[in-house]
């Protein structure tokens, strides 16, 4: 049996880290220590593995390392940030919808056309001023299959796609938690809404077309997460920490 | 014993506040949590440039410019300034503690400029 000394290497690792190397999905809620105990067992890897197929998945190192550093921050030490990711792309089976035919001329034989809609992260996190944050991340990618007969009868066939990414941050305030209006507007790219209630909710919504590139991604979730924590005041900022 | 001065959170800024074991060069007390090896708080560790995430101190070092490119895209320098005024709260303890030491009325300079009295003719 080949690579059995890898595979016993990865059985030591996290449970959540072998999730994600056989599954590609990682799903746990978990305090803070232990979300460093993963980040630590997934700095290992790239060491410890070397077979392609075992890799991590990209959007691991990228996207969810450092926004886990960055949750782990706000959260106290007895909180909880659950965590549910998808990164097995969106090409698997259970994510592309129903396809549909659209007019053609020549020399295109036929155009098909389908969507697949890949929420591939979501994360809530117990902060340590008793807020909850809720992050989603969604892409919807268009696949068009077009296919084409020259003159001479040699068929070809293409796809294509175009990817449209969808971020939301929604911020759960404490019962009487402090709400002021910022002095400046959002970014024209975010929508925000306010509910109030008896714990008011502050959602901010960005929808980008084209998603961005991977070394990107995490700034552009920071920066819808910004809109929600700029509607309370500095002094509703938690002073001393534990 | 000072408390611990560094700068906790991200979105959420708070003081640590545990007891220190060591001042940073910088002159803030830290206590063994945020410690470097070498003696350093997470800001003067991060800036000898962690750019890993797997580091634990990345998103100390990262918080910075996060603020800076937020506060850019949000054109909203409040945003920034609130982040940046309690990161120099940490500096201005308040308790008599004074960078530099005593420098006296005019910190050892001459403030009056060159008045030629400190000169000697041979």
């Amino acid at each position: 049996m080949f690579w059995r000394k890898t595979r016993a290497a990865i059985e030591r690792f996290h449970p959540v880290h072998q999730g994600l190397v056989w599954q590609r999905t990682a799903s746990a809620t978990l305090p803070p220590a232990e979300w460093n105990a993963l980040v630590g067992s997934l700095a290992r890897h790239a060491d410890t593995v070397k077979r392609r197929k075992w890799r991590l998945p990209d959007r691991t190192v990228t996207v969810l390392v450092p926004l886990l550093r960055v949750l782990c921050e706000d959260v106290a030490p007895d909180g909880a940030i659950g965590v549910t990711a998808d990164l097995r792309g969106p090409r698997v089976p259970g994510k592309a919808g129903p396809s549909r035919k659209l007019p053609v001329r020549r020399p295109v034989r036929s155009i098909t056309e389908w969507f697949a809609i890949d929420p591939w992260l979501a994360v809530r996190a117990e902060l340590r001023d008793g807020s909850v944050l809720d992050l989603t991340v969604t892409d919807r990618v268009r696949y068009r299959r077009v296919h084409k007969v020259n003159p001479r009868g040699k068929h070809k066939t293409k796809t294509k796609t175009k990817t449209v990414q969808r971020i939301t941050a929604r911020r759960t305030l404490q019962p009487g938690q402090d709400v002021r209006r910022p002095d400046t507007p959002p970014p024209p790219w975010i929508t925000v809404r306010v509910k109030s209630a008896k714990r008011t909710v502050v959602g901010a919504t960005m929808k980008l077309g084209p998603a961005p590139a991977e070394v990107d991604q995490v700034q552009w979730i920071l920066a819808v997460a910004t809109e929600p924590f700029r509607w309370t005041p500095p002094a509703a900022t938690v002073r001393r920490t534990a | 014993m000072n408390p611990c001065a560094v700068t906790t959170g991200f979105f959420l800024l708070g003081r640590c506040g545990r007891p220190s074991v060591t001042v940073c060069r910088c002159g803030r007390a830290v206590c063994a949590e945020h410690v470097d090896p070498q003696g350093l708080c997470p800001e003067c560790a991060t800036a000898q440039a962690y750019a890993d995430p797997f580091h634990p101190g990345w998103a100390r070092g990262y918080r910075r410019r996060y603020y800076e490119d937020s506060s850019g895209q949000y054109s909203d320098p409040l945003w920034y300034s609130r982040f940046d005024s309690y990161d120099r709260d940490q500096f201005d303890a308040g308790d008599g503690f004074d960078i530099g030491g005593d420098t006296g009325d005019d910190g050892g300079f001459d403030v009056g400029g060159d008045d030629g009295n400190d000169w000697v003719d041979s």
